[in-house]
């Protein structure tokens, strides 16, 4: 099992600056994990194993040129590495990196591109070796290694599963609706999480996103309307504006023009964390048979409006009650 | 009053108008106020609507009551329909997370409040924008009848009363929290000054002196001298929650102690935002002035032995 590779300046900059943060919010934990093709970031992708339990599912997914140069990863099982790293160990080892590779090389010299690689040790005071992910990075006035201790990698059957609950993310919702503000989603949530627990969310074909909360003393709603629609979408029925939104949105469910689902204020709160990889859009929407909710952000090519799809980054919150299925 | 000419979210409400729909154009100051009272995470509050605006009055075992007072000059549009005035109980702390929501930036529009709804609800929804809202409904309950016994009088013919600035005032009262247990409070009118007295752990007291510093006191009346002890968790509650907003303004704080020892402590607040375009003012006149809500907290005094 090997891999070693160079990180380009674009790619290291991108895991420093945007989703390297963002992942850590997350969750403490993710999982590497490496095709030939593809060099990903994953959280809660096995289901309840890890210490944060069933919490939203996040995939962030780069094509390996968009971070690396000279990338090798090879292993018996098809060439996939998978192994679990403290986000934050990692973050700290790329920008420290990232400070030594920013000293000023000698005149002419373009500065050394930061290595990265899979490696197998023996630490000072341990009897058995350790696999670490390690990072070689040469200044100016000093070369800096630094060791990332990891799990051992994922086994044949895990890397399997992974691979599995990630082709099974590949269902897009029917309908996706474009949120224009994540902070001001995130303010609105911040200030709805104190009114309780649960959260419906309902996303209709018309391009609303419906999202309340409801206790025994109290209900409490916000409404988009109008938003930009992906996917199947209908005109929305000539309706009496003064019609309440849930009975709006209850009679949407029931012409099969909407779906709606409960998931942890928890989650939500989570994911929305994601608004630290700065994406250029956000889009929201229902899994079919409300099976998840799944939030998709989009990146574009930088300077233009193109979809950058080498980037592929997204979440799936898991629901409480089936809700509309 | 005339009926309400905004229908809103009422569903077999039938013909019947209801007690009340206004408009804030800005809620911060409202919330501001309502947390003002807020000293304790599980609070009940009783809404008493009329045509002359809404008061919220919360009380606390027998001895402490706070009452905020929104007046109609508060709203840009005050629709009253009610006969008598309606009185419903609800949780303190729902109505300020409520409040808040609407609050988020960028979400900041004016704010219909409605009531009664369907089922007896209060509801709240924003009407600035067509394409997001946010909207609330509260469940109300009947209030006790139980009445509430903070009748205030002067105690003699000239009142007695000082007025300090509101961050003195807290920060006066945030210090008697190490003796704590039992504060007297000592009205001394020659030389004209207020003496806060803590006996518990240890003795602290806090002078206010009218003549020592012009900008401490900024009014004193007293004719007689009185003293009387009130618990330091009640006289805590009048200050501890006073938002950022009255103490940055520091506009004063009046304390007045009235017959048999009642303390009566009054703030204000003001709602109208600094800087914000006013929407149209129900009263049609220039907004600013009028613009501050009321509160007034009632302290029983501690029975001597």
């Amino acid at each position: 099992m090997k891999f070693k590779a160079s990180f380009t300046d674009d790619g290291i900059s991108l895991l420093d600056k945007r989703f390297l943060p963002a992942i850590d919010k997350v969750g403490r934990v993710c999982h590497v994990y490496l095709t030939p093709t593809h060099a990903m970031l994953l959280h809660n992708l096995l289901g309840s194993t890890g210490p944060e339990g069933d919490g939203p599912q996040c995939v962030a997914q780069f094509a390996k040129d968009l971070l690396f140069r000279e990338y090798n990863v090879s292993s018996r099982d098809g060439n996939r590495v998978a192994f679990s790293v403290d986000v934050a160990l990692l973050h700290r080892a790329i920008r420290s990196a990232l400070a030594v590779h920013a000293q000023s090389p000698a005149d002419g010299d373009a500065p050394a591109a930061i290595q990265v690689k899979l490696v197998n040790k023996q630490t000072p005071g341990s009897r058995s070796a350790a696999p670490f992910l390690t990072f070689e990075t040469k200044g100016a006035r000093s070369a800096v290694v630094q060791d990332v201790p990891i799990s051992k990698p994922l086994s044949r059957s895990d890397v399997a599963r992974l691979q599995d609950a990630l082709d099974a993310a590949q269902e897009l919702p029917e309908t996706l609706v474009q949120v224009p503000d994540l902070q001001q989603l995130q303010n609105l949530v911040d200030r709805l999480k104190n009114i309780g627990d649960l959260l419906s969310v309902t996303v209709t074909q018309y391009g609303d996103l419906h999202l309340q909360v409801s206790t025994s003393l109290v209900t409490v709603g916000s409404e988009f309307k109008r938003l930009r629609i992906l996917g199947a979408r209908a005109n929305a029925p000539v309706v009496d504006q003064n019609v309440s939104a849930t009975i709006r949105m209850e009679m949407a469910v029931e012409r099969g023009e909407a779906l709606s689902v409960q998931v942890s204020m928890k989650h939500l709160v989570k994911s929305l964390q994601c608004h630290l990889a700065k994406p250029d859009c956000t889009f929201y929407g229902i899994a079919p048979n409300g099976a998840c909710l799944t939030v998709i952000f989009q990146y574009f090519i930088p300077g233009t409006r193109l979809t950058d799809k080498s980037i592929s980054f997204y979440c799936r919150l898991p629901v409480l009650d089936p809700g509309t299925s | 009053m005339s009926s309400s000419t905004t229908s809103g979210q009422g569903q077999g409400q039938g013909d019947d108008a209801p007690d009340l729909v206004c408009v804030a154009d800005c809620v911060h100051g409202m919330v501001d106020a309502l947390s003002c009272v807020r000293w304790n995470k599980h609070q009940g509050a009783v809404v008493e609507l009329s045509e002359h605006g809404i008061v919220v009055t919360v009380e606390e075992s027998g001895c402490l009551q706070a009452k905020v007072y929104l007046k109609t000059e508060l709203f840009a549009e005050y629709d009253y329909g009610a006969e008598g005035r309606p009185r419903f109980g609800l949780s303190l702390g729902l109505l300020v997370d409520c409040l808040n929501m609407f609050t988020v930036p960028g979400f900041a529009s004016p704010v219909e409040i409605r009531y009664p709804g369907p089922d007896m609800q209060l509801l709240l929804r924003s009407v600035g924008s067509p394409d997001a809202c946010i909207h609330a409904e509260i469940r109300t309950r009947i209030p006790d009848t139980v009445a509430w016994d903070y009748h205030f009088e002067h105690a003699g013919n000239t009142p007695v009363t000082f007025t300090v600035k509101s961050a003195i005032l807290k920060e006066s009262i945030d210090d008697l929290e190490w003796p704590g247990s039992s504060i007297q409070i000592h009205f001394h009118p020659d030389p004209p000054s207020v003496i806060f007295k803590g006996e518990g752990h240890g003795d602290l007291e806090i002078e206010f002196s009218y003549y020592a510093n012009t900008d401490l006191l900024i009014a004193f009346q007293c004719d007689q001298e009185l003293s009387y002890r009130y618990k330091y968790k009640f006289l805590r509650a009048t200050t501890s929650n006073v938002p950022s907003s009255v103490l940055k303004e520091n506009r004063g704080s009046k304390v007045t102690i009235g017959r048999g020892g009642m303390l009566k402590i009054q703030h204000l607040v003001s709602v109208a935002r600094l800087g914000t375009q006013s929407y149209h003012n129900f009263a049609g006149g220039a907004q600013q002035p009028s613009r501050i809500a009321f509160i007034e907290f009632f302290v029983k005094p501690e029975e001597d032995d």
